[in-house]
């Protein structure tokens, strides 16, 4: 047996596999090679020490309590991975949510008393269906079914309005998008500045909105083009 | 090199699972603090850091309770519990490559030269024992599971193929490679040093 012949047999040696007759070349080849003799202690060795020897570390006591209390509570066992999972859940979370408050309106909403302007209702569905048509007479008649006496100033501003509310939808549908490119970090110190001044939306970086301007006076004609 | 469990020790495993499924609490806790050891020492050894491999143990055993009605009785509990141990396990490696972009940090240690042979050269056989895990740490994940499962917790290799999800031929080329990776990284252990240790551990003949 040479060198070559007696390595193919190591594993099958090493692992109690290898038949009476070739235990005994291998031995024979071994106590003849040094090199073989060595090779083969090193790995009976090898194998002593990961068979015997005991780990370094062991788990801390209250190991299984923590255990079988996630088991119990399945929530409680993601206490201590929460940056991992504020990450993966608190990202779409956020998206969602910050969509849902867009399409209600939260970030267009008027900036208070201080800029000096009233809240109005949008008109209602009806209403905006007219006007979109261009058909005063359908306005008219929606005041009507309100018993709101027709107002043209009235009508007027509510235009302006609707005007300034597609703008502001605009705007919103442009801060979402800056915000679908944050960070979770930075979408929750936007988020936490815009429930503080329940003003508009605004990425890190972006300038000032240009403020809409006050409603213009329109006259019956411009009302009428539409 | 794994023996067979008798039957009593079947039928009690059985037993527990039985009761684990049901609820009962005692058994639950009964079937952690049999496996718990064992499996810790398997995962310590391959994600390397212990609170990593506590994290990972936990979530072994979780996704074992919560999937107990799937166990099948046929095989060993701890067959099953090592074999999702073994996927948390590559599951994190994998999370933390991507992270660090560094999977293997341990080969960190002991490649300079200097340390690693002077070392060697001591004559405490503690040292020679940290040396060999230190070898073991640098192999491959699956190099590392297949030697730490056969020689560590005595798994055969058919028991180590359905952990590791792989052919029985395969398992032995990674116990083949692993031994003879491990024998390059120790090439220059001292011939003395490992015979006063194999004469120490009774292994000479």
């Amino acid at each position: 047996m040479n060198c070559e012949q007696a390595q193919q047999l190591f594993d099958a040696y090493l692992d109690g596999e290898l038949s009476p007759a070739l235990t005994t070349e291998l031995g024979a080849h071994r106590l003849q090679c040094p090199d073989c003799r060595r090779a083969l202690a090193l790995l009976e060795v090898t194998g002593h020490v990961l068979s015997t020897d005991r780990e370094p570390d062991e788990l801390p006591v209250g190991f299984t309590d923590r255990l079988l209390a996630c088991v119990d509570e399945p929530r409680k066992g993601w206490s201590h991975r929460l940056p991992q999972r504020l990450i993966y859940v608190g990202v779409p979370v956020a998206a969602a949510a910050m969509v849902a408050l867009a399409f209600l309106g939260f970030f267009d909403r008027p900036s208070g008393e201080a800029a000096g302007e009233k809240a109005m209702a949008p008109p209602s569905a009806q209403l905006l269906q007219g006007i979109t048509k261009g058909n005063v007479a359908s306005s008219e008649n929606a005041l009507r079914i309100d018993e709101t006496p027709v107002n043209e100033q009235l009508l007027a501003e509510w235009l302006e309005r609707t005007r300034e509310h597609i703008a502001a939808q605009e705007q919103a549908g442009e801060s979402l998008q800056k915000m679908m490119d944050m960070t979770i970090l930075q979408l929750l110190d936007v988020l936490q500045q815009a429930q503080e001044s329940r003003g508009p939306l605004r990425a890190p970086g972006e300038k000032d909105a240009v403020t809409a301007p006050p409603p213009a006076k329109v006259s019956t004609q411009d009302v009428e083009d539409l | 090199m794994s023996s067979e469990p008798t039957i009593s020790i079947k039928e009690r495993e059985r037993a527990l699972i039985d009761r684990a499924r049901a609820g009962d609490r005692s058994a639950s806790r009964e079937l952690v603090d049999q496996h718990k050891d064992r499996l810790y020492a398997f995962i310590r050894r391959m994600v390397h850091h212990h609170h990593d491999a506590e994290e990972v143990c936990q979530e072994a055993f979780l996704k074992a309770f919560a999937s107990l009605d799937s166990f099948s009785t046929e095989f060993r509990f701890s067959t099953w519990l090592f074999t999702i141990a073994y996927r948390v396990s590559l599951n994190h490696l994998r999370r933390k490559k991507a992270l660090t972009g560094d999977m293997d940090f341990t080969s960190l240690r002991y490649t300079s030269g200097d340390s690693f042979f002077t070392a060697a050269e001591s004559e405490e056989a503690g040292r020679l024992r940290d040396l060999i895990w230190s070898a073991v740490d640098q192999l491959s994940p699956p190099q590392r599971a297949t030697l730490v499962l056969f020689y560590r917790h005595e798994f055969g290799c058919h028991e180590i193929s359905r952990i590791m999800n792989l052919p029985v031929a395969t398992v032995k080329s990674h116990l083949h490679r692993g031994r003879n990776r491990l024998g390059e990284l120790l090439a220059r252990v001292p011939d003395g040093q490992l015979q006063a240790f194999r004469n120490r551990s009774g292994l000479a003949g």
